[in-house]
């Protein structure tokens, strides 16, 4: 065996702390250790080309490169040594910047661990094993879960490159929250005039299948080969002979509070344009004898008999756009929201503003309000409810309800309770700017409770400018409540094995490097599940996601790491310990042969099979036993 | 009527109603207070007056001794990132203050100044050698030269009020108690 150690400067990243000249004398002494050097950047051009003539002319058969963590240049060097016929998994890569000179400031002592380190994967680099990656197949289509602002563009992106796309969403129709708002900031665009021509592209587009009312129950394979399974609920209604004509819900005896029938559409623009029965209201399926929709509808669409179907769909990469809860503020009792009609939430108040742009009056509860209070940060910022984060979109979408209240009813009185206005986009400074210019009075401070005194609502806030707690006078308050994670978010994560963050939000591989791909291969996130933004964030996130979601499907391949778990079968017992420790559901139990075996493609190689494994039968490809053992040996002596 | 309604509509005729209106857009960031050269020295605090404007507070604005320590030098109208014209604001306030009895007694003795001589700052034994040594006329060309033209200064703030304003005794040609 013939080892090759190169110890490098990183500059004076490590030469400023490590002795690098000693550490290749050191390394020079080591068993099978055939030449030692020391180099500026081992990574640089000149550094490879070091260990490529060394492989050539000295016939190298592995080879350690002590520099940074493996995270930065293992894939730089395993490139290099291929290139001269050695297999990539023969080599090893010693962190002495990370783990030694960035963390000690004694010369001595790092250079001496510097040696421990080298020394350590010299005797791993002894005891490597060649392996293969491997390739699989790619699905070329792409399932995008959510059919909100973010989903409808990640869609329309996949489907314009060419791909077959998936659009899932489990409300009867694509649109999400956007698609009940009433204008956006900071151009006071109509929501519906963002929303409806792209609605309109997806329902159209070849190369999109919506998959609307319908739900994911569970996702196998591995990137490039996801196996999904989809429930498609019973519309009651056939959306190939429904044309939204609209005569069934004339009909049905069924109203809800804010006008709703039984058999309904959530808005005149729903897509797909198909009408569909609610059970929960329905009266027929409450017990009673009630079939006026189906025998008015010149279509014969309805069909109280349709039931549940599932589909399983082949998929090559998943981009997640669930999107966000809405905040509820019953979890601030001292704003009084459940008690009173008159305190609103923002996303209640939309829906009136909504209305007001129609007739051209503001009306709540029937009275145009004079003095109106928005309360900011309702359930963010706030530890006390569990998110501790800021929203982001409230302060706008306050200043833009607080204009409109003044252009509605010029003579009103519109306050904004706030702890700081975070008017961080382009044009939104401007915006909040000309909030104050229409007379919208900006104080600053929390607003600590809301009740009533003679029939008036009194909000109780401090204004922190003056220094003093003041007693404002109301007849609308409205609460900027903020986005919360959406509440089944854990299932979903658990499906796709896309962890959370601390705040409940999906989490990102890495904040910067890798903000839209996740900890599991393959499946990307978009939009507000990833964290609390407002729509040209989304939009322009969605985009950046599905981008990454295409390069499987463009290369046609993928390929997989062979650092897995391998099970010797002669020692597996079959008591299936790992299958139920394996998040990435990798073991799977050989009932003929009563041993585990191992799905090498869906398999991480996280190890935590092979630490459960009560008999040892279970080793880590490239992390062995022996290996880690010859490592620990070396540091330990 | 709001207070800030009232304070445009009492600057806007004057010095524009947009120049005044300005008042509204405040984002109560400090540079005003933090930079006032007369507020290193005194009471006042402009940014809580310019936010006791917006939030209504009229009487502890227009009662407030503050109000009269702005020496106008505009260091804050210059440097007001939202472009606030801070000290023409200040100086509307105080002609609404003014009105309503609460004119600073200091100002009033400028005032009274202008009647009795045409200046608020009269020339003295001081600034007459500063212009000596300029090699200006010792007397500069205005009512201190030409005594007949402080007639029509008076007429002028008899006609207008300003005597009743700042509280001036003809008889006494002094304030009054």
């Amino acid at each position: 065996m013939k080892i090759g150690v190169y110890v490098c400067h990183c500059g004076i990243n490590i030469a400023a702390t490590v002795d690098v000249k000693a550490v290749a004398e050191y390394a020079k002494t080591l068993p099978n250790v055939v030449v030692a050097k020391d180099y500026v950047f081992m990574c640089s051009d000149p550094g490879q080309d070091m260990i490529k003539e060394d492989i050539e002319e000295l016939g190298l058969d592995r080879v350690v490169v002590a520099s940074c963590s493996p995270r930065m240049h293992e894939p730089t060097f395993r490139k290099a040594v291929q290139t001269k016929g050695m297999n990539a998994f023969l080599f090893e890569q010693a962190n002495i910047r990370e783990h030694c000179s960035w963390v000690h400031e004694d010369r001595e002592k790092a250079t001496e661990k510097a040696k421990a380190l080298v020394s350590a994967a010299v005797a791993k680099a002894t005891l490597l094993k060649p392996l293969e990656v491997m390739e699989a197949d790619v699905e070329p289509s792409a399932l995008v879960i959510g059919g909100g602002i973010a989903g409808i563009h990640a869609a329309i992106d996949s489907a314009n490159a060419g791909y077959k796309t998936y659009l899932l969403e489990r409300d009867p129709s694509i649109g999400g929250h956007v698609a009940e708002m009433c204008k956006i900031f900071p151009k006071m665009n109509r929501a519906a005039c963002l929303l409806v021509p792209k609605m309109t592209e997806v329902l159209t587009h070849p190369n999109i299948t919506v998959l609307s009312y319908s739900e994911l129950l569970d996702v196998g394979g591995f990137i490039g080969n996801f196996d999904v399974k989809i429930r498609k609920k019973p519309r009651y209604v056939d959306p190939e002979k429904c044309t939204a004509c609209g005569e069934c819900a004339k009909v049905c005896p069924v109203k809800t509070d804010d006008g709703k029938a039984a058999i309904d559409m959530p808005y005149p623009f729903a897509v797909p344009r198909t009408y569909t029965i609610n059970p929960e209201l329905c009266l027929r399926f409450q017990g009673e004898d009630c079939t006026k929709c189906k025998d008015v509808c010149p279509e014969g669409a309805v069909d109280f008999e349709e039931k549940e179907v599932e589909e399983e769909i082949r998929i090559g990469t998943i981009v997640v756009a669930t999107g966000y809860d809405e905040f509820d503020a019953s979890l601030k009792p001292e704003l009084r929201y459940d008690m009173y009609d008159n305190v609103i939430t923002g996303v209640e108040f939309e829906k009136i503003l909504l209305e007001a742009e129609k007739t051209g009056e503001l009306k709540v509860n029937g009275k145009e309000p004079k003095d109106v209070i928005f309360i900011q940060c309702v359930g963010s910022r706030d530890k006390n409810v569990g998110n501790e984060y800021c929203s982001r979109v409230c302060c706008m979408y306050t200043a833009k309800q607080a204009t409109m209240v003044k252009d509605l009813v010029p003579d009103s009185n519109v306050t904004v309770c706030y702890i700081d206005v975070r008017a961080y986009g382009r044009g939104y400074e401007q915006f909040y700017e000309n909030a104050q210019k229409k007379g919208v009075r900006y104080w600053r401070g929390n607003a600590a409770e809301v009740y009533k005194d003679n029939g008036k609502l009194v909000v109780r806030a401090e204004n922190t400018m003056l220094g003093d707690p003041k007693e404002l006078s109301a007849d609308l308050v409205v609460l900027a409540t903020g986005m919360t994670p959406k509440s089944d978010a854990r299932d979903l994560g658990n499906l796709l094995k896309v962890p959370q963050s601390a705040d409940r939000f999906f989490l990102e591989a890495h904040p910067k490097l890798g903000p839209v791909n996740t900890a599991s291969d393959g499946v990307y996130i978009a939009g507000t599940c990833q964290g609390p933004k407002d729509i040209a964030d989304s939009i322009s996130q969605a985009s950046g996601a599905v981008m990454k979601a295409l390069i499987p499907l463009c290369q046609g391949k993928v390929l997989i790491e062979p650092i897995t778990s391998v099970v010797n079968e002669e020692i597996c017992s079959g008591c299936r310990m790992c299958e139920k420790i394996c998040v990435y559901d990798a073991p799977t139990f050989d009932e003929e042969r009563g041993v585990m075996t191992i799905n090498s493609v869906v398999c991480k190689g996280c190890g935590s099979c092979g630490a459960t494994c009560p008999s040892g039968a279970i080793s880590m490809n490239h992390f062995r036993d022996q290996q880690i053992f010859a490592q620990i040996n070396m540091l330990s002596t | 009527m709001e207070f800030v309604d009232e304070i445009i509509e009492t600057g806007g005729p004057i010095l524009g109603t947009e120049h005044i209106e300005s008042l509204r857009v405040c984002m109560q960031c400090g540079k005003c207070t933090g930079g006032c050269p007369s507020g290193r020295l005194t009471a006042i605090r402009t940014r809580k007056l310019v936010l006791e404007a917006l939030l209504n507070m009229r009487d502890e604005v227009l009662s407030s001794d503050e109000l009269w320590l702005c020496t106008t030098c505009y260091t804050c109208y210059e440097r007001c990132p939202r472009n606030v014209k801070v000290t023409d604001i200040t100086r509307t306030i105080r002609n609404i203050a003014a009105k309503e009895g609460y004119l600073a007694l200091s100002h009033r003795m400028a005032s009274s100044y202008v009647v009795k001589t045409g200046h608020a700052v009269p020339i003295n034994d001081a600034n007459k050698e500063n212009r000596k040594k300029l090699g200006l006329p010792e007397v500069p060309p205005t009512t201190h030269t030409y005594k007949e033209a402080l007639q029509g200064i008076q007429s002028l703030v008899k006609k207008t009020g300003f005597d009743e304003l700042i509280g001036f005794d003809w008889e006494t040609m002094n304030l009054k108690e």
